[in-house]
């Protein structure tokens, strides 16, 4: 971005030396240094240390490390709990990501009409975006728990046979997982998507309607390729946001269990650095999860790129 | 946009996703405020008293007071902290027209797409390798690092919408850069400054797995969020305490929505897509 300076004056000597210094551009960069150093030191650094530590051997905090070159990749490959969690995340992406972005489009795009009562929904959509990781997690395992709130909704309208200990059943644990990915993600996103559809000319949806089209193509064949890019963002963000946050639901509520069915790979990074101290092998994992990261990026944004 | 009858559908499901969204936070209200037995027997009724036993036994069980307090500190600090490293970064970056300028703003807008909780291991060895860790000062340190592409790039936004002429007018008047951006620059951002702030607090106050490795579970160090799950485990499955002591650590977040809810809101949908 440049800006054009608006002094443009008529001689030479009547410029006063402020003026003469805004010409050549204010030399202040430099005060963007802190914060650059800030997050290099903070961000960037350990990010680099991930693929370094990936490359060594180094069996515990207190142990001598040595060189290990692809030995943790070999190590990583030839395990079956690793090859479990690459399971497992992708079943929460293909599950979740889908879910999330269609009915979250379709509840923005309701919201984004404005009909009866949208603004005690959008206060609604807002609360999964405020409340912390352990906060949802404390809500799931009272849900879920085998005498929690949906087991005595299954009761109370005598469906008793299907109760189940949701969380410590290797069939449902990840599935559980899943559910408060999509329950806490469709509401944020909706919200996203309902203030970019309100940015939409109305004249859109207007001339949609005089030509007969029902509101079901008007959202999906009208609305959408308007705001194709913005759907394909709001996805990335997720998609990352799900990739690597998901140790945290995974510690909070069946750290990976029972017998790994829940263990998705960036749990695993967490597992191995701080339960089982393998460092190399946990780090890469780490490089595995930002290699899977890129690939899903570019992945998605082939799918959603504009297509007019 | 008229409303007939082929909404119905529609209607229905997503009201059906906002009563998904409220019924829990109803039962944990109401759980908040009975005993085990009254919550197995009729989950969803209302609680028959409003004693505070429960949010008593989970302040003193977990020691929630010292936690809400350390995560109050580690958020103002924090918060601090970033407004003082983005402030004039933005200020300088949006000024900027050199080609450092062009390239420190790329990095901090890619950095965006960068999920801070990606390098976990590394960041615990920063903290020990600086002496640091199992202190809340890391955590003051670190968590600004984390805020800063986001600060930065909101900020940068609202600072380019500032006309240069009246930089030019207050530097004839012999105005310092640094007067500059006190006196101009930061008056008229406030509104970027509040979106930043917001947003931040949030993030900061609700971040859970770096306090749990690096501040540790020590209860006269621990945050809120690192001190809720415990109640999990020191109690069994004591729905009541447990449900009081999450409807705890909302309450501030709460405070601040309610108060602030139209621009929590803007900040919020502002801050989730910049690019």
């Amino acid at each position: 971005m440049t800006m054009t300076s608006s002094v443009r004056p008529a001689s030479r000597q009547a410029v006063p030396p402020a003026a003469r210094r805004e010409r050549r551009g204010p030399r202040t960069t430099i005060l963007a240094l802190p914060a650059l150093v800030w997050y290099l030191v903070f961000m960037v650094g350990p990010m680099v240390a991930i693929f370094v530590i990936a490359a060594l051997h180094w069996p515990g905090m207190l142990q001598p490390t040595s060189f290990a070159g692809a030995g943790n990749f070999q190590a990583l490959f030839d395990d079956p709990v690793f090859w479990q969690a690459v399971r497992n995340t992708g079943l929460q992406m293909v599950i979740a990501l889908p879910v999330m972005i269609v009915c979250a489009y379709m509840v923005g795009y309701y919201v984004a009409q404005k009909p009866p009562g949208h603004k005690v929904i959008r206060y609604l959509l807002f609360v999964p975006g405020l409340i912390s990781t352990p906060a949802k997690a404390m809500v799931f395992y009272a849900a879920l728990s085998p005498d929690g709130l949906v087991n005595g909704a299954l009761k109370s309208v005598g469906l008793g046979s299907v109760t189940d200990a949701w969380l410590a059943n290797p069939d449902t644990a990840l599935y559980c997982l899943i559910a408060l990915d999509v329950w806490a993600g469709i509401g944020f996103t909706a919200v996203l998507f309902a203030a970019r559809l309100d940015s939409v000319p109305e004249e859109i949806g207007e001339a949609a309607q005089l030509d007969g089209a029902g509101h079901w193509r008007a959202m999906w064949r009208i609305h959408f390729p308007v705001i194709k890019e913005y759907v394909g963002v709001v996805t990335m963000l997720q998609f990352l946001w799900t990739l690597f946050g998901s140790a945290q639901q995974v510690l909070l509520l069946t750290q990976g269990g029972p017998a790994n069915s829940s263990t998705t790979l960036s749990f695993l990074v967490y597992e191995k650095a701080f339960m089982e101290s393998d460092l190399g092998y946990s780090q890469a994992v780490g490089v595995v999860l930002f290699l899977a990261g890129l690939a899903g990026l570019l992945a998605i944004r082939r799918v959603f790129r504009q297509s007019y | 946009m008229k409303f007939r009858k082929s909404w119905l559908p529609a209607h229905i499901l997503v009201w059906a996703y906002a009563v998904l969204l409220a019924v829990p936070l109803y039962y944990f209200l109401a759980s908040a405020f009975k005993s085990n037995e009254a919550i197995f027997a009729h989950p969803l009724a209302p609680p028959t008293s409003f004693g505070f036993g429960n949010f008593r036994t989970a302040f003193e069980s977990a020691d929630l007071g010292m936690a809400i307090l350390n995560s109050g500190i580690v958020t103002v600090f924090s918060l601090a902290l970033t407004l003082g490293l983005a402030i004039p970064a933005a200020f300088a970056l949006a000024r900027a027209r050199g080609r450092a300028g062009a390239a420190i703003e790329r990095i901090f807008s890619l950095g965006f797409l960068i999920p801070t909780f990606a390098a976990l291991f590394p960041t615990f060895l920063l903290s020990a390798a600086t002496g640091l860790f199992h202190t809340r000062l890391f955590m003051v340190l670190f968590l600004p690092a984390t805020a800063m592409p986001l600060s930065v790039v909101i900020l940068i936004q609202f600072m380019r919408t500032i006309p240069p002429e009246m930089e030019e007018a207050a530097r004839i008047d012999g105005a310092s850069t640094f007067g500059v951006l006190r006196h101009i620059y930061t008056p008229m951002c406030m509104p970027g400054i509040a979106t930043v702030l917001l947003l931040n607090f949030l993030t900061f106050w609700n971040e859970y797995l770096y306090s749990l490795i690096i501040i540790g579970p020590d209860p006269d160090l621990r945050t809120i969020q690192v001190a809720l799950p415990t109640l999990k485990s020191q109690i069994g499955t004591d729905y009541g305490i447990l449900t009081a002591g999450t409807i705890l650590t909302l309450v501030p977040v709460w405070i601040m929505y309610t108060l602030l809810q139209k621009r929590m809101q803007q900040a919020l949908v502002s801050g989730a897509v910049k690019m």
